[in-house]
């Protein structure tokens, strides 16, 4: 029951006043993965947290709640929105007509919105990929050995963790494809087209070059 | 003593096969305790969903359907909401929507309807005529839209649902997750007989088939013949036939024999005061079965009844999930659970559903 306890304390405490999160700033967490002591809520990445962790951090509220519910009602009040407490960040699910559905539809938005808008810290003197990020590079990539397995791609769930990694990446280095080609074994053209084939990595990147007045990939 | 789901007073029941052919006769089985010639014609209504694509329509004649329910539905903006609490326009423009995906055999078709005169035809699982008929309802009956699609979406189940069986409610859907909890850790509960009384759709009875071990069994009950039905045609199309036993009658008295022997007794019992039913939302108060609903003068009838029941029917350390009207029965119960059942149980808590509304009381039987 602890799981769904949590659930409720969390909505008890937090209600359903939520302010939503801006969403053109990137969140930076200086968390050292493996020593943390600065991020009490998690030792891990976000995004690697397993659906039950990950919800443990979350609030959860549906979109209306007047009334006293149950039997008098019928509204087909399905709507599910969560909020990740560690992070301010809102995923919500409208479509689906069952309560259920739109929980995990949420919490898998809330997954990619977590890889998409948290930066983790990179030391670029120290720089060697994570093996996630490996996995969603193309073969011919020359720091990427066979052992990798085949290319991970856009509609592979693992493919946000490797989309994370790549992003602390190019936020390290402010933008600049070609650096990030290098570190990463690829031409700038290759690293191009692999922040191009997902729509919300190319949208990410380009609003950090913009920002940095660096023309954005095409 | 083992469960036998062949009784005295069996009768099966055929049903379409809607995915593919089994090679095992399609049959649910009711233990009938009430003699009625009436609940032998029953059959349940084919939900919407399930309908063969028949019917045709042209896209322009579908358009001026869809254009006609939602100027309707518009209409209402905030009608409804303030005079009962009904749905607004927004709610009702979204179950046009659903009720258009039911409708369609292809649903990427939907797009299409958005170009002017287009004179191809679509398929449709229900004629045009009918539809108008079905939001004409929908408006001015305020008839629910579960009742007009026949089914409604719980947890990632469609159960089918008709006029006269109650509408299970998203609430609900926690009580599976409880369960959940319970059984995990512990195999004896996991395989053990478990009871959903007043099942109407069979919405938790097939919500927890799912969770139990390969020796669990859950029996539903109701006493109204066509609940009875629609569980069974719910249960076997989740393919649990085997597992659930439906039975006709009222809360325990079909039970005979399972003194001390139920893993866990779970129910959403009619909870609401007699007092509150004529100011429901004419959705619930006009459409739905005033059986499942109202509970007596303070609505407390039948969940003190289930307690009382629990206290004899559970075995030590069995699991009872009772869902409530709100915070004021809650606390009346595990009061009375506590301290008027003569130490029967142990760990009564309340838990509150996903509105923060403390919704459910549950316990263990506690151990000899």
């Amino acid at each position: 029951m602890a799981l769904v306890a949590q659930f409720l304390l969390n909505f008890a405490k937090f209600g359903r006043s939520v302010s939503h999160h801006n969403n053109r700033s990137s969140l930076f967490f200086s968390c050292n993965y493996s020593n943390n002591n600065s991020c009490s809520w998690s030792k891990k990445n976000f995004v690697e947290l397993t659906d039950e962790e990950l919800i443990r951090q979350c609030e959860m509220g549906t979109f209306k709640a007047s009334g006293p519910g149950g039997q008098h009602r019928n509204k087909r009040e399905s709507a599910v929105r969560l909020k990740h407490i560690p992070t301010g960040i809102i995923a919500q699910a409208v479509e689906d007509r069952s309560q259920h559905k739109n929980r995990a539809s949420a919490l898998a938005r809330l997954r990619t919105l977590l890889a998409l808008k948290v930066r983790n810290n990179v030391n670029l003197d120290t720089y060697s990929p994570p093996p996630e990020l490996l996995q969603i590079l193309p073969p011919k990539s020359t720091i990427r050995s066979s052992d990798v397995g085949p290319q991970i791609g856009p509609n592979n769930p693992k493919f946000i963790l490797g989309m994370q990694a790549l992003l602390d990446l190019i936020f390290a280095v402010e933008g600049s494809v070609s650096e990030a080609a290098k570190l990463l074994g690829l031409s700038t053209g290759a690293l191009s087209r692999l922040i191009l084939s997902d729509d919300s990595l190319r949208m990410v990147v380009n609003e950090l070059r913009t920002s940095k007045g660096i023309k954005p990939l095409k | 003593m083992k469960l036998s789901l062949t009784r005295a007073c069996c009768r099966s029941y055929t049903f379409p096969i809607f995915r593919k052919p089994s090679s095992v006769l399609p049959r649910a089985i009711f233990h009938q305790s009430l003699s009625s010639s009436s609940s032998s014609s029953l059959k349940p209504k084919t939900p919407l969903f399930l309908r063969p694509p028949k019917h045709s329509a042209t896209f322009s004649d579908l358009k001026k359907w869809h254009d006609w329910a939602n100027t309707l539905a518009y209409e209402v903006g905030s009608s409804f909401a303030d005079s009962d609490n009904g749905p607004d326009s927004s709610i009702l423009c979204r179950e046009l929507k659903w009720l258009l995906e039911d409708s369609l055999e292809d649903n990427s078709l939907i797009p299409h309807l958005g170009i002017e005169n287009n004179p191809n035809s679509v398929k449709l699982r229900i004629a045009l005529d009918e539809l108008y008929g079905l939001w004409k309802e929908r408006i001015e009956k305020r008839k629910p839209f579960q009742y007009l699609v026949g089914c409604e979406h719980w947890r990632d189940l469609v159960l089918c649902v008709e006029e006269g069986v109650f509408i299970p409610r998203p609430e609900t859907e926690l009580i599976v997750d409880l369960v959940n909890e319970v059984v995990r850790d512990n195999e004896q509960l996991r395989n053990g007989i478990w009871v959903d009384l007043g099942t109407g759709s069979g919405a938790i009875a097939v919500g927890i088939g799912r969770i139990l071990g390969s020796k669990g069994k859950v029996i539903a009950v109701d006493l109204n013949p066509l609940a009875a039905t629609v569980a069974a045609f719910n249960a076997h199309r989740y393919g649990l036939q085997d597992v659930i036993e439906i039975q006709q009658g009222s809360w325990f008295e079909t039970l005979k024999g399972f003194e001390g022997k139920l893993s866990g007794v779970l129910s959403n019992p009619p909870y609401i005061p007699s007092d509150d039913i004529c100011g429901l939302q004419s959705e619930v108060g006009k459409h739905e079965p005033i059986l499942a609903l109202d509970g007596g003068l303070d609505g407390m009838d039948d969940l003190l009844h289930l307690c009382n029941g629990a206290a004899s029917m559970l075995k030590p350390g069995g699991f009872f999930t009772f869902e409530t009207n709100g915070e004021k029965q809650c606390k009346f119960l595990v009061d009375y659970l506590e301290n008027d059942c003569s130490g029967s149980f142990c760990n009564v808590s309340i838990v509150s559903d996903f509105a923060g509304i403390q919704r459910f009381v549950t316990g263990f039987r506690r151990a000899l």
